[in-house]
């Protein structure tokens, strides 16, 4: 395998402290005598990966998770306080709105300032000048000073110039946000050009959609490490799991459990009994087997459900709706088993939910949830898939 | 980075503080000549009208003449100064989002300070020459050379001055006052005869005595040539660079962290 365009090992930062002069006089001294200083904040931990050239990765976490510090680490803005880094190749990066421009200077100033820090000779520029003009779009504007500028004009300007290096290695935080509707449409279509043409991307974004389409690897960073890496569309739709849980936490917390004199739920297990979370892939078959238990020896009815990890019902049958039997078990409880084939749940996070009712079937008495995860390599929307075809 | 990239960064970078002197003043360039003649005629004024000072013996021309000669230098260099050591936080916005090489920033600025003080130089040279004295022409490449080794001096001390300046924010404070004290310890506004023979010894020990004395010679007397004294001269340069340089390397990684 050849070298990798960009190369992490156990990439680590902590912001120092810097608060008290005495704490920044300290550090003086500690970096000058040792070239590091004591105390701080962790912000990243123990991040290592390798990316080769024409593979492009998506970084993705929630807000201080840490992606940001990571492009300036690796862009080498921020120096790690250890760990390695590495990097072939011509690597351009579009950090911030406006990085790197002076708003009190015309766009075009700025124009050829940035050009320069991304390694164009003058006489480039002057080549390449129509062509980012073209680009940018942004008119005569070009001749105002920057601080007049919308932060859509900024942008656009910013990733013009980026755009006319061509670099081995593009690293953008979340700015392509910025931009109107048809300019982040030209910024993509470029970065496709660009991807096509064996070019690399390093990106951060929120939009799990743009990850995907432009990305085959994904950085999930939570608290500073990688909670998840690889295929794009595992670590993405975990991510998303996550956040759908995290989100409906709270309210399935307090649901507590029914007493022994009540029709319950003993146990509800999904697929084989194997430990830890159940994974499915979309369009395999998913088992759910429910034990309950009955305080007079009738045999209660089962509620099946199926939620999104926030809560949202998808769909829900009961054992009588389809004249199905709770079985009675030797030990006294009683078991349903029930089977999704060709589970149809576009990918991401679920839960099933089993509940006893009592055998009339009009009260649920007891609740019980255990989460699964769809995987799947799908860009469809929402929660199921419809049977559709596509008519000539 | 290849060489001719940081080459053109350095010029542009160059090329944009010059320019943000002027920038958004009426009529711009003119004040390259307009201010040293300003400040040239209130020197003379102050030391030819009111003080009435007098140049030290062996030397034929008016004080105002004599102090100018030694004043541009040391304009250029206390400001080189003051400049270098603020020009990273000056440039904080830029440190924290683009990665350029960060020793550029200070010699840029160190540059841009000498460009425009070179300027005025030659601007209160000419005026010398038509109203006040004989400048001594065949010594001017030894005077550029005594020039281009005080920009070395300050941009090695200016590399280790805006180091120390990120850490410990206290030395903006300190620096003019510094500075002024440096000026009025050099024989600038006047001569070290003034000076009780005690004093007058230790003055030798002030590196920017050297340059000041030898500028004199340079153009008033047409000392030409070198002596010996410049091989003290560039050691002390070489010593700013190598310490200024040194210290700058090892703490700018680190830079963005205390900005």
């Amino acid at each position: 395998m050849s070298r990798p365009l960009l190369s992490l090992r156990a990439v680590e930062k902590i912001y120092p402290a810097t608060v008290h002069p005495g704490e920044r006089f300290r550090a003086f001294c500690q970096l000058l005598a040792r070239g590091r200083s004591r105390g701080g904040t962790t912000v990243i931990s123990d991040v290592s990966f390798d990316i080769q050239a024409g593979q492009s990765m998506g970084i993705i976490g929630g807000n201080g998770a840490g992606k940001s510090t990571l492009l300036k680490v690796i862009t080498g803005v921020l120096a790690p306080t250890a760990g390695q880094i590495q990097q072939s190749g011509s690597v351009a990066a579009l950090l911030e709105l406006g990085a790197g421009f002076d708003p009190d200077y015309t766009g075009l100033d700025n124009l050829k300032l940035n050009a320069a820090f991304l390694g164009l000779s003058p006489a480039d520029v002057e080549r390449k000048l129509d062509d980012i003009l073209a680009f940018a779009d942004i008119g005569e504007s070009i001749h105002e000073p920057v601080k007049h500028y919308s932060s859509g004009m900024v942008v656009r300007l910013g990733f013009a110039v980026v755009a006319s290096v061509r670099p081995d290695l593009l690293i953008t935080d979340e700015v392509l946000a910025v931009g109107d509707e048809s300019f982040q449409k030209k910024c993509i279509r470029w970065i496709e050009g660009y991807l096509e043409a064996g070019g690399t991307l390093l990106m951060v974004s929120h939009n799990m959609y743009q990850v995907q389409k432009l990305c085959r690897h994904a950085l999930w960073l939570h608290d500073g490490r990688a909670r998840a890496q690889g295929d794009v569309f595992d670590v993405t739709q975990a991510y998303l799991a996550w956040h759908e849980r995290h989100d409906a936490a709270d309210a399935t917390r307090h649901q507590g459990h029914a007493s022994a004199e009540l029709y319950g739920v003993t146990e509800l297990i999904l697929g084989d009994e194997s430990e830890g979370e159940e994974r499915v892939a979309m369009g395999e078959a998913l088992d759910v087997t429910l034990r309950l238990r009955s305080p007079d020896g009738r045999s209660p009815v089962a509620l099946i459900g199926v939620v999104r990890a926030d809560g949202t019902p998808v769909y829900g049958v009961a054992s009588d709706h389809d004249g199905a039997l709770v079985q009675p078990r030797q030990d006294g409880s009683f078991e349903v088993r029930l089977r999704f084939p060709n589970l149809s749940l576009l990918p991401g996070g679920y839960a099933i939910r089993g509940h006893a009712m009592d055998p009339e079937g009009l009260r649920v008495h007891d609740t019980a949830e255990a989460e699964f995860t769809v995987v799947g390599r799908s860009r469809e929307l929402g929660l199921v898939r419809l049977e559709h075809e596509w008519l000539e | 980075m290849a060489g001719f990239q940081i080459r053109s960064i350095f010029l542009q970078l160059l090329q944009r503080d010059i320019r943000g002197r002027f920038i958004g003043s009426a009529t711009g360039w003119i004040w390259l000549i307009v201010t040293p003649l300003l400040l040239l005629a209130v020197y003379a004024f102050v030391f030819g009208v009111i003080f009435r000072a007098r140049v030290p013996e062996g030397f034929e021309l008016p004080f105002w003449a004599w102090l100018a000669v030694a004043l541009w230098p040391w304009l250029a260099f206390s400001e080189g100064l003051q400049r270098a050591a603020g020009s990273i936080q000056q440039h904080a916005a830029l440190i924290s989002k683009v990665a350029i090489p960060r020793h550029l920033l200070v010699s840029s600025s160190v540059c841009a300070v000498f460009i425009l003080h070179a300027i005025g130089f030659v601007v209160v040279l000419l005026v010398i020459q038509g109203m006040a004295a004989d400048i001594h022409w065949l010594a001017v490449p030894y005077a550029l050379l005594l020039l281009a080794m005080l920009y070395g001096f300050a941009l090695g001390l200016g590399f280790l001055l805006a180091s120390v300046q990120v850490f410990v924010r206290d030395l903006e404070q300190l620096l003019p006052t510094a500075l002024m004290f440096w000026f009025f310890l050099t024989p600038i506004i006047y001569p070290p005869q003034l000076l009780p023979e005690a004093a007058r010894n230790l003055l030798v020990l002030n590196p920017m005595t050297w340059w000041v004395e030898e500028l004199r010679a340079a153009l008033f007397s047409g000392q030409a040539l070198p002596d010996l004294g410049i091989l003290l001269m560039l050691l002390i340069v070489g010593i700013s660079l190598v310490l200024g340089r040194g210290v700058f390397n090892r703490m700018s990684p680190h830079f963005e962290d205390f900005l």
